[in-house]
């Protein structure tokens, strides 16, 4: 195994290689730095480490030059030559490399000045941006290891269960169940003798989310460290984690960490020489969401049909192959050894009276500071969206929030000021979810927003029960037919009694909370329903077939003069009209595909 | 003395249960066989004494026949296969006697076989025909 | 025991109960379509669905999985039920339209149609997972199960092809409620008149419809247990526990005085005249299947149907099948005539089709039978005499096409004529059993030429044998019909009564004694004796004969060197005198 770097490097670059980043050629931003270093000839001094995703999307590539915290972003291959000589070899730092926030002059070099991090409280993320995920004496550098050590010498089971009991952790994977209550649950649970098992569920399957991905990538060994003090907790002796076979990157960190923590000792045979065994094995996903639903993720790992069983029983009670079964979320896991070691007092400190410690979401949508935020439960989504966020991009209005993924709900602007925590977000007719949050503005379609969702949990229904499996398709033919302007009077009621009936009488999870969107959209923005029914019209032309594309002559041709640009991109021979005049839209051809008013640059062309 | 108007006396041993049966059906339903044969009765062809045989050669026999049931099928379950054993035996002595092996006959007749009983019997009688008189030395004979 | 309250009434069941069954104990019937008792309920139809309300809240559970607790209140009808049970149900209507069972369900919920949308309007599957379950838990196959997800799920083989773990035994369309599920006879057969498969019929059945007694077995063949290990349901439902598969053949000894065999006879094997065509021709049958057929608790409940499900037009009734024939049995089976008029006169009442019966003689030899036959000739069946020479499908005219042609030489008219008709009946004969000689061999008696058992005498002793004590009665004996067999069934049982209700015992008159002054004692005849009757006294030095075993072969006796062997009637000195007395001029 390679061994920890034990030289002294004057700087060390931290480059970030989430996979956001490598998409976006940050190994190609590393080698660019490696080549320009060993150039100037800085190679015993100035050391380039890749981490795990380090937060700030939007922004990436990204490099943190430590020690000073210092934050470069949307660097290209051609910014690296310049950047090497005039900051690592000269020590100035340059400006225009540094993050700006939109509306002002000058740009903050810190990176812990900058409002996207400062109210991030990380826990989860506690070592992100600053270690190698391949290396693990990097993370033991940083505390890795030792929670375990305490757990493994100093505490007995018991003791464990109640520190976690004591901190108020949550599930963090949607259904904010007490984690320290469910490892009670599994470690009394009788087991004829058999296993109990220990199982990280790593499926996210919200789309667009990317909490568990971003923490598996970056951090695995927290994950494994968690699971390892659990399993001594509740008595297991081996464990699987359910990674989505769509993460390549996270089950090849995990295979590294878990070998790597082989090697130390930490896995395995007598741990630590405390003759406690317990060893970790991956399952990787085949494409679908429902297995990230924990009965049906047990059947996969079972290698059967991947669908829900109805609870109880629970797994906690009859799991894998019908023992006893501990399974929690990646973010769950991460928090155990920070709770152990810092102790149940200190982290139930932070967060409200029901919901402690802190939460990752994945801060996505028309958000100016899209990316990655781990924040204590209690603050407002105000705080997140306007502070953290950096507000709606282009001067648009803010018009609702959804949160949990397709799970949950939209929250409107008028609640705002809410604080999140598991309680307060179900109240309004969301839920906290797996941390999926994203931002919608004007523009945005709530009818289309709901339909988007439903199509989603209609593709990846496992079909089992019938409220899921008929109910989500008759949902999705209902919202299709308002989208398309054949929404009917009745609708409304249908979608809505659907709606209800389908949250009660589906077998999962999936089934229980796919009508969410419908239920909070048609809550608190029946207006756009009913304006798109009766009215046949979409107030943020989204959807297309119920705009009205027309041209404001005036302005094409005293603005434009007739520059023909959209006639040229009709499909459909829609627009009549030549260079130098007056251009106007043949209603009857026009098939509503608007790309004669994304491609007007003058902005005659207006839709109704 | 012709053989045309020779008529070769016979002597049968039946036993009870398949041969004697057989000759009985043989009767009843009228088939017709040579009268040469004299049929004595015995309960299973395992009593047969090779005496008897002896006997009646000695007495002006000029063929004698030993009848039982088929192997396996005896109704004493294996008197035949006694009375099999004593024929070859005594076919061999008879030999030695100047009786001809053909004058000594040993057959297998059920109780269904009607038909095969009145075969035997006449073919046994052509044979006998062909053969002509015994004549043994010493015995009593009808003089021609 | 658990408290709980069901639509307003107070009830108590036992532990582990489920809601479901709490209900049906006590006669309210829940709705469902996913459920069945002898499978782990699998809860995905949520037709079943009832509120429960469990320490003042409120919760919409199954109840086919969902346990009673104690102090619930349960309501099958809420509103909020109802609702969720209607809307699934409409949403069933427009998944699977063509299922019975959810048009019946709609109806019952005053559902008239479906406001979505149908996308097959044949379609029956309701993906209620019956046949995957059963195909699971009680065949042990695992040959079928879902594919595809959501809402293209299907219920299939792997990747639909052909499975070599399907054992064929329809398990799974037994289940099926809608009937989606169906089974096809391969060569496209409605009514499938093979001697053993007349029909559909379970590895569990009685033999035939009039067995005695009318007792089912397992058929090893069919039966899924043996097959897979698994199943067992036969035995799960049966309530007197009477199902065992374990059971094993038991040699039993049974020590008696006398035996009357009754081993019946075998059928005439009808393939071995290959010109009739049985076996090639699906509508050519043999009479015992022609009963099974006609028979009103058998497979077609009674109708005469040929094998594409249709009634035939016109039946033609082969007589002397296998007998009467010097190439197979030249015996007449005695019964064949008789039945096959009846069998006329049933296709004459029972359906429009033209008879025809193709007979050598007519043997009405009984009570009532040459009145029978004359009722037949004014029913208008047709009578040809004339041995049928061969059926076949081949057609010469347009008539035949499509039909089986009987040819046949009229011998009252002279001339070969043909005989287009749908159904062939082989009139079949009646044969010994296969195993007749290995039987008179165990029981030392013998068989006639045709091999069925030889009576002692075929006028004064048609019921014993040469052996004492078996006796014979049936068609072991001789081809014959019912009130013959009972006839000689009875004066064979009560020879054997007589036997043993005697208090005497007759000994054989013709046994062999030993004259104690010749015995020299060698024993020759101890070995010989086939009955070991014979003993050898130590203290004497002699050999002794027990009367009671000895049965007068007397192998002893031409065995014994010293005469001192001899048997009663048929001494030496007796048979020398008997030789002597042939040579008498």
């Amino acid at each position: 195994m390679e061994k920890a770097n034990e030289k002294a490097y004057r700087l060390h670059l931290m480059v970030c290689a989430g996979t956001a980043c490598v998409s976006n050629n940050s190994f190609g931003i590393k080698d660019a730095l490696e080549k320009e270093i060993n150039k100037q000839g800085l190679e015993d001094e100035v050391l380039v480490v890749t981490t795990g995703c380090n937060g700030f999307c939007e922004r990436g590539p990204l490099l943190v030059v430590q020690p000073g915290n210092v934050f470069y972003q949307q660097l290209e291959e051609k910014d690296i030559p310049h950047l090497v000589e005039e900051h690592f070899l000269k020590g100035r730092p340059v400006k225009k490399l540094m993050y700006k926030p939109p509306k002002e002059k000058s740009p903050i070099p810190i990176l812990s000045d900058i409002n996207f991090f400062k109210k991030q409280v990380l826990i989860a993320l506690r070592n992100r941006g600053l270690i190698d995920p391949e290396k693990i004496d990097e993370y033991i550098a940083r505390d890795g290891y030792s929670a375990l050590a305490k757990a493994l010498t100093e505490m007995e089971p018991k003791q464990i269960i109640n520190e976690v009991k004591d901190s108020g952790l949550r599930g963090r994977g949607g259904g904010g169940f007490p984690t320290g209550l469910k490892w009670e649950f599994v470690s009394k649970s009788s087991t004829n003798g058999q296993e109990r098992y220990i199982v990280c569920n790593g499926d996210e399957g919200d789309p667009g989310a990317f909490m568990d991905r971003s923490i598996l990538e970056a951090d695995p060994h927290a994950v494994i460290e968690g699971m390892i003090i659990g399993a001594k907790a509740i008595g297991a002796s081996k464990g699987f984690v359910y990674v989505r076979n769509e993460y390549p990157l996270a089950v090849s960190r995990l295979i590294k960490a878990l070998e790597q923590a082989r090697g130390y000792g930490l896995l395995g045979k007598d741990i630590l020489g405390s003759g406690f065994d317990f060893d970790i094995k991956i399952v990787r996903g085949a494409g679908a969401f429902v297995c990230g639903e924990e009965t049906a993720l047990m059947a996969s790992i079972e290698g059967r049909l991947g669908e829900p069983r109805p609870r109880p029983p629970y797994p906690a009670e009859k799991g894998l192959w019908d023992n006893p079964t501990c399974i929690n979320n990646v973010e769950t896991w991460a928090n155990v050894p920070v709770i152990i070691n810092r102790s149940a007092d200190w982290y139930s400190n932070i967060g409200t009276k029901t919901s402690k410690g802190t939460k990752v979401f994945s801060l996505v949508g028309k958000i100016n500071n899209t990316g990655l935020v781990e924040v204590p439960m209690g603050i407002t989504l105000r705080e997140i969206i306007e502070d953290i966020g950096g507000g709606i991009p282009d001067g648009k209005k803010f018009k609702a929030v959804q949160t949990g993924g397709p799970s949950g709900g939209c929250i409107p602007a008028k609640n705002i000021d809410l604080p999140i925590d598991y309680e307060s977000l179900t109240e309004v007719g969301s839920m906290m979810g797996s941390g999926g949050m994203v931002v919608m503005d004007e523009d945005t379609c709530m009818v289309d927003v709901a339909k988007y969702f439903i199509s989603f949990t209609q593709n990846e229904s496992c079909g089992k029960c019938t409220p899921c499996r008929e109910g989500t398709k008759a949902m999705y033919e209902i919202l299709d037919r308002i989208t398309k302007g054949e929404g009917k009077e009745e609708d409304i009621d249908l979608l809505e009694d659907l709606a209800k009936s389908i949250k009660d009488s589906a077998l999962c999870g999936l089934g229980n909370t796919a009508p969410n969107p419908v239920l909070t959209t048609l809550k608190y923005f029946k207006d756009e329903y009913e304006i798109h029914i009766k009215e046949k019209k979409c107030p943020a032309h989204v959807c297309r077939e119920l705009n009205t594309y027309t041209i404001d002559e005036k302005t094409c041709l005293d603005v434009g003069h007739g520059c023909d640009l959209c006639r040229k991109n009709c499909s459909a021979n829609a627009i009549s009209g030549e260079t130098k005049t007056a251009h106007q839209v043949i209603q009857e051809k026009c098939i509503k595909c608007g790309v004669c008013y994304d491609v007007c640059r003058f902005d005659a062309v207006k839709v109704k | 003395m012709s053989n045309e108007s020779f008529e070769p006396r016979l002597v049968g041993f039946l036993c009870n249960w398949c041969s004697y049966t057989g000759a009985d059906l043989a009767g009843t339903s009228r088939m017709s066989y040579a009268p040469n044969l004299r049929i004595i009765r015995v309960m299973c062809s395992g009593r047969v004494d090779p005496q008897f045989v002896l006997k009646a050669f000695k007495e002006g026999a000029d063929g004698v026949l030993i009848s039982g049931c088929h192997p396996g099928d005896c109704h004493y379950q294996e008197g035949n296969y006694k009375a099999l054993r004593r024929h070859r035996l005594l076919s061999k002595m008879l030999e030695q006697m100047g009786i001809e092996k053909e004058r000594f006959r040993l057959e297998w007749v059920s109780a269904a076989e009607g038909e095969k009983f009145q075969r035997v019997c006449n073919e046994f009688t052509d044979e006998m025909k062909k053969l002509g008189p015994l004549n043994l030395n010493g015995g009593k004979k009808n003089e021609q | 025991m658990v408290n709980l309250t069901i639509d307003g009434k107070k009830i108590k069941v036992d532990e582990g109960t489920t809601i479901l069954q709490a209900a049906e104990k006590n006669d309210i019937k829940i709705p469902s379509l996913c459920f069945h008792p002898l499978l782990e309920p699998y809860a995905a139809c949520r037709v079943c669905v009832v509120e429960v309300i469990k320490k003042g809240e409120s919760e919409i559970v199954t109840s086919c999985n969902t346990k009673v607790t104690e102090g619930i209140e349960v309501k099958t009808d809420s509103e909020r039920a109802m609702k969720a049970r209607e809307l699934n149900v409409e949403m069933l209507l427009a998944q699977a339209p063509d299922a019975e069972a959810v048009q019946e369900l709609a109806k019952d919920l005053g559902i008239k149609e479906t406001r979505f949308e149908v996308k097959d309007p044949d379609e029956k599957c309701i993906l209620c997972g019956l046949c995957v379950r059963a195909c699971e838990e009680v065949v042990g196959a695992d040959a079928i199960s879902f594919n595809e997800r959501g809402a293209e799920r299907t219920v299939s083989t792997p990747f639909g092809q052909e499975s070599e773990a399907c054992i064929g035994c329809t398990a799974c369309s037994f289940f099926c409620p809608t009937g989606a599920i169906t089974v096809e006879d391969l060569l496209g057969r409605e009514v499938i008149h093979d001697e053993l498969h007349l029909g559909p019929s379970s590895a569990v059945r009685v033999p035939i419809r009039q067995a005695v007694p009318m007792v089912p077995f397992i058929d090893e063949e069919a039966c899924i247990h043996f097959k897979t290990g698994e199943c067992k349901l036969c035995e799960q439902v049966c309530e007197k526990e009477a199902v065992d598969h374990d059971m094993e053949d038991e040699e039993v000894k049974v020590e008696v005085g006398s035996v009357v065999l009754a081993s019946g006879f075998k059928p005439f094997d009808a393939k071995r005249i290959q010109a009739y065509g049985y076996g090639r021709f699906n509508n050519v049958i043999t009479a015992l299947e022609f009963e099974k057929l006609v028979n009103a608790s058998g497979p077609t409940g009674g109708k005469i149907r040929l094998a594409n499900g249709k009634e035939p037009e016109s039946v033609g009734i082969v007589h002397c099948v296998g007998s009467r024939d010097e190439n197979y049995n030249e015996y007449c089976s005695r019964v064949c005539c008789m039945y096959s008029l009846k069998f006329a006169h049933l296709l004459n009442e029972k359906t429009n089709a033209q008879v025809y019966d193709f007979y050598i003689d007519m043997r009405c030899f009984g009570k009532g039978y040459e009145e029978f036959y004359h009722r037949l000739l004014e029913e208008g069946t047709k009578f040809i005499r004339g041995r049928v020479s061969e059926i076949t499908d081949v057609a010469v005219t347009e008539k035949e096409e499509g039909k089986l042609v009987i040819r046949v030489e009229d011998t009252l008219i002279g001339a070969m004529r043909r005989i287009p008709v749908d159904m062939v009946v082989l009139s079949i004969g009646l044969e010994p059993g296969i195993d007749q000689n290995e039987i008179a061999r165990v029981f030392n008696i013998s068989c006639s030429q045709d091999t069925f058992f030889l009576e002692r005498h075929p006028k004064l002793g048609p019921v014993s044998t040469f052996s004492d004590g078996i006796f014979l009665a049936g068609a072991c004996q001789s081809p014959k019909d019912i009130p013959d067999t009972v006839a000689q069934a009875g004066a064979a049982a009560s020879e054997a009564l007589s036997l043993a209700d005697k208090g005497t015992f007759e000994l054989e008159p013709v046994t062999a004694e030993i004259d104690k002054d010749l015995c020299s004692g060698c024993q020759i005849c101890v070995s010989l004796c086939p009955f070991t009757a014979i003993t050898y006294n130590e203290e004497e030095g002699i050999s002794e004969i027990n009367d009671a075993l000895c049965k007068g072969c007397g192998t002893c006796v031409s065995a014994c060197p010293s005469g001192a062997s001899q048997q009663r009637h048929y001494r030496d000195n007796q048979i020398f005198a008997e030789i002597e007395g042939i040579f008498i001029e």
